[in-house]
């Protein structure tokens, strides 16, 4: 009987899987199988049955237009630039900048041509590129860039006005050059600038606040980008079509498809089914690599990434954390207790590295490369402990400080299961040195709200960080802790303080570079965060259909090393 | 009178648990921890009067019930003027509010979406119905028999298959043959024509063919055991004794019987579906309520889910609505009752 129910079963596992298989066989007229098996026609896939749905701008005599494939799983919350704060990897394809970043914190010249500072380093004189139109065809002298830039600090504009702040005075001396005077100088003008997109008048021009903020209109794609704005539709699909006019260079893709998958899952299935070309940043689970890296035509590019994991120690004085965490030796005693490798291993299966400080290598000099990371090696941590007095005189392998409290923390994390994961590690590794640290995981907004009253004692975070190390810095400074800021830690020192308004005007690389390592050091020692990983950016496309894509950007698609893809004859 | 009054007593019934739902649809949001603005506004360099700006733009400046110091000032209809009095007056205007995202209406994108999962699900469950109903009658009238254990290991295990697995699996199986996700091929347009519905015809295989399946189970279960049920009666046997063919028996007197709990069961599942289509959506990519839903979540678009739950309330809420009266339609004695 039970080997019959058995069979049963089975017969109908085999129906229910086999019932789509049939309906699967009804479209094979259609030449959707093609990709699969022969690779070596290029653009077989549904589309070419269907009539080009654009204007015929070109002579019907032309090539097929090469299209190139996206897909990810949230192309952007709106086209309005202005509080738009999805996806820039699309909108710098749109939107040109005066100056540009070429690979993480290597910035080159855009729209504007050069520049020079004055002795005080309060103006700046930036040459604009000659001969620029927008897409709608109006010109971009640096009259119109004068314009945007006005605009945007009137205009308050969410997405990018804070880079000005500093911008006293804005003002088009011809049509090539503009003149910018700052109310202080700054030690990072180009990071500044390669974050406001220059806008048209055209499209922008006699607009209130309101309007702006309200304003959905494709044509606020409208850029000097190599790229244009033609479709979108929300949760489907968004077109770009090259622009021909592009300054730079004449952009090799005709065609660029972005495609909304709901799921990461999704995404990489319809990669190895052809479907797509590209995957996007951030949306290839790490699971997910090797099965690429196994798929025939499928080429994975790991890269690096600004994104960096911490375990945060609650440093602020009005904090619940007990007295003991304040304790340097605890703090030390923690850091030995925490198995890097392992988190490496276990949560991003090899595609991070350990890391030491806030600032990553990815950064270039930035990175403070001399400071020698605290090992894993509980015992040394458990050592540490006893000479400064924390005994488990109870025996319950926890040990208690002088006045008898236990060494017992509160270890949050978000409720994902890689963090899940993560947190029995660190847990793990506390326990043996005498540190109890039960994990807990909760939702994202229950964790976000304990951060206002500093009510917890380690959390474990991450951040994706700033091309600048300015940003890393500014996180740990007092007035980031008043509502709304960025502290986390709650960390407030004056020594810090005063290096962070140093690096802020120091306009020598070198000087500045110093301070930035300065505080790096000074922050591994007081250990408001203790730094863990340095994730890896993690893409794939069709090798069979594209070559060439720069991985010095940390993303294939940011415009720099996008424009370097080719179609494969 | 009688049927008038049954009707008059679901329908007030119905009004209420709208109105129930209404308001704790406005509490939950008020409740969650966090400051919505927060999630509103992503630069921590924004000054003070931008971020004001931002929230008085979406009305959260105001007091959540009421305005005590305006009604202390003796400014009672001032002191109504409340997020609370806003959203009862947008709710009747059917203005759901702004999405935090992307600043679109929230109306007008449950209004874009919604045809998208009526149409996932009713053509899943139409085939869920029709299958559910033919197989469960098989499986009572050949009750005892292999081929009734056989449909009701299939309906067991159907109704117990997780829909996202199953569609994962279904995904993965139809991989190069079927599109992936999405509703449409890049590019089409409406204006395009037959190619461009053959195509979303395309991409509405799968996931109907997931949603029935997981559906069919439930509807197997309930049929066979409805119709079990009824095959016991007196009055069957008295149909077989006046020598009634076997397909007349099931048809005219064992399957009218048994549709009450099936009637039940169907306009429920349409309620509840088009929530439930949730995760078909997510798997497939189907751009429809479910998948705006788990988007609004991931985002915390608190306006968009705010309006999703109203879109979901009203139709599970009509959905039992149109149940029970069917009900008296079917069977005269429920107005009794």
């Amino acid at each position: 009987m039970k080997t019959n129910l058995w069979k049963l079963l089975a017969v109908l596992v085999i129906l229910t899987i086999a019932v789509p298989g049939l309906a699967g066989c009804q479209p094979k007229e259609e030449p959707t199988e093609a990709p699969a098996v022969e690779p070596t026609e290029p653009p077989a896939e549904p589309e070419p049955t269907e009539p080009p749905t654009e204007p015929p701008a070109e002579p019907p005599a032309e090539a097929e237009p090469v299209t190139l494939r996206i897909g990810t799983t949230y192309i952007w919350d709106t086209a309005n630039p202005t509080f738009g704060w999805y996806n820039y990897t699309l909108r710098y394809l749109l939107y040109d900048t005066l100056v540009e970043e070429v690979g993480i914190s290597n910035f080159v010249p855009g729209l504007a041509e050069s520049w020079t500072v004055s002795d005080d380093g309060l103006v700046w004189t930036l040459k604009i590129r000659e001969g620029v139109t927008f897409h709608d065809g109006t010109p971009c002298t640096a009259e119109d860039v004068a314009w945007s830039l006005n605009s945007t600090t009137e205009n308050e504009i969410e997405t990018f006005a804070f880079y000005l702040v500093n911008f006293a005075e804005i003002v088009a001396l011809d049509d090539t050059t503009l003149e910018v005077t700052l109310s202080d100088p700054v030690g990072n003008m180009e990071y500044l600038l390669m974050y406001v997109w220059i806008l048209p008048r055209s499209v922008w021009e006699g607009m209130t606040y309101d309007e702006i903020m309200e304003f959905e209109d494709l044509s606020a794609g409208i850029g000097t980008g190599p790229y244009k704005l033609v479709e979108w539709v929300e949760g489907e699909y968004l077109i770009l079509e090259a622009n021909k006019d592009y300054w730079r260079t004449t952009p090799v893709i005709d065609r660029v498809v972005w495609q909304e998958f709901a799921t990461e899952d999704a995404a990489v299935q319809a990669l190895i089914a052809g479907e797509i070309d590209v995957i996007a940043a951030d949306t290839i689970p790490t699971t997910a690599v090797q099965p690429l890296e196994d798929a025939e035509n499928i080429e994975v590019a790991i890269m690096e990434s600004t994104t960096v994991d911490e375990l945060i120690i609650n440093s602020h004085e009005n904090g619940t954390q007990p007295e003991s965490l304040w304790d340097p030796a605890v703090r030390l005693a923690i850091a030995y207790a925490i198995d890097k490798q392992q988190i490496v291993n276990v949560a991003y299966l090899g595609y991070a590295e350990p890391a030491t400080v806030i600032v990553p290598r990815s950064l270039g000099d930035w990175h403070n490369s001399d400071i020698e990371d605290v090992p894993f090696d509980p015992s040394e941590g458990a050592r540490i402990l006893e000479e400064a007095g924390y005994v488990d005189s109870d025996g319950d392998g926890v040990r208690e400080d002088k006045d008898g409290n236990p060494l017992e923390y509160r270890l949050y994390a978000t409720d994902t299961a890689s963090n899940a994961r993560i947190l029995e590690i660190i847990s793990d590794g506390l326990a043996q040195v005498g540190i109890s640290a039960p994990p807990t995981l909760m939702d994202e907004d229950s964790l976000i709200g304990l951060y206002p009253d500093f009510d917890f004692d380690l959390i474990y975070w991450g951040w994706g960080l700033d091309p600048d190390p300015d940003f890393s810095m500014l996180i740990f400074t007092c007035d980031q802790r008043e509502e709304g800021g960025w502290s986390d830690s709650g960390y407030c020192d004056e020594e810090f303080e005063e290096m962070y308004v140093e690096q802020g005007i120091t306009v020598d690389h070198e000087a500045r570079r110093q301070l930035i390592w300065n505080m790096q050091e000074q922050l591994f020692e007081d250990r408001p965060y203790i730094m863990l990983t340095y994730a890896k950016n993690i893409q794939a496309y069709r090798s069979d259909r594209f070559t060439g894509f720069g991985l010095e950007a940390g993303d294939i698609l940011w415009k720099s090393a996008f424009l370097k893809a080719k179609p494969v004859q | 009178m009688r049927r008038g009054n049954y009707i008059l007593r679901k329908a007030a019934f119905a009004a209420l648990t709208l109105i129930a739902v209404m308001i704790f649809n406005f509490v939950l949001f008020r409740i969650l921890p966090g400051d919505p603005v927060k999630l509103i506004i992503h630069s921590p360099r924004m000054t003070r009067e931008a971020q004001e700006r931002i929230r008085a733009s979406f009305g959260l400046d105001k007091p959540v019930w009421l305005d005590r110091e305006r009604l202390r000032d003796g400014d009672v209809l001032g002191a109504f003027d409340s997020q609370f009095t806003a959203y009862v007056r947008n709710l009747l205007r059917g203005d759901l509010g702004i999405s935090f995202a992307t600043r679109q209406d929230v109306s007008e994108l449950l209004r874009e979406r919604a045809w998208r999962t009526v149409v996932l699900v009713i053509g899943g469950d139409v085939l869920a119905v029709v299958l559910g109903m033919t197989v469960g009658l098989i499986a009572a009238w050949r009750r005892g028999t292999r081929l009734d254990t056989a449909i009701l290991l299939w309906g067991l295990f159907s109704w117990a298959l997780p829909t996202f697995f199953l569609g994962i699996i279904l995904l993965i199986l139809a991989r190069g043959r079927l599109p992936v996700g999405g509703m449409v091929t890049p590019g089409l347009r409406p204006e395009d024509g037959l190619t461009y519905w053959a195509n979303v015809g395309k991409h509405l295989i799968l996931p109907t063919i997931t949603m029935a399946i997981v559906y069919t189970g439930e509807y197997i279960l309930i049929m066979r055991s409805g119709v079990m049920e009824v095959l016991a009666e007196d009055y069957i046997l008295t149909a077989k004794a006046k020598g009634l063919s076997t397909a007349r028996i099931l048809r005219d007197h064992a399957l009218k019987n048994a549709m009450l709990p099936m009637v039940t069961m169907i306009a429920l599942t349409f309620g509840y579906t088009v929530g439930g289509a949730i995760q078909v959506e997510t798997v497939f990519s189907w751009p429809g309520i479910g998948r705006l839903m788990y988007e609004a979540v991931q985002k915390r678009d608190y306006p968009v889910l705010q309006g999703s739950f109203v879109l979901l309330a009203v139709s599970v809420i009509l959905a039992n609505l149109l149940a029970d009266l069917l009900y008296t339609v079917l069977d005269p004695r429920v107005q009794a009752e």
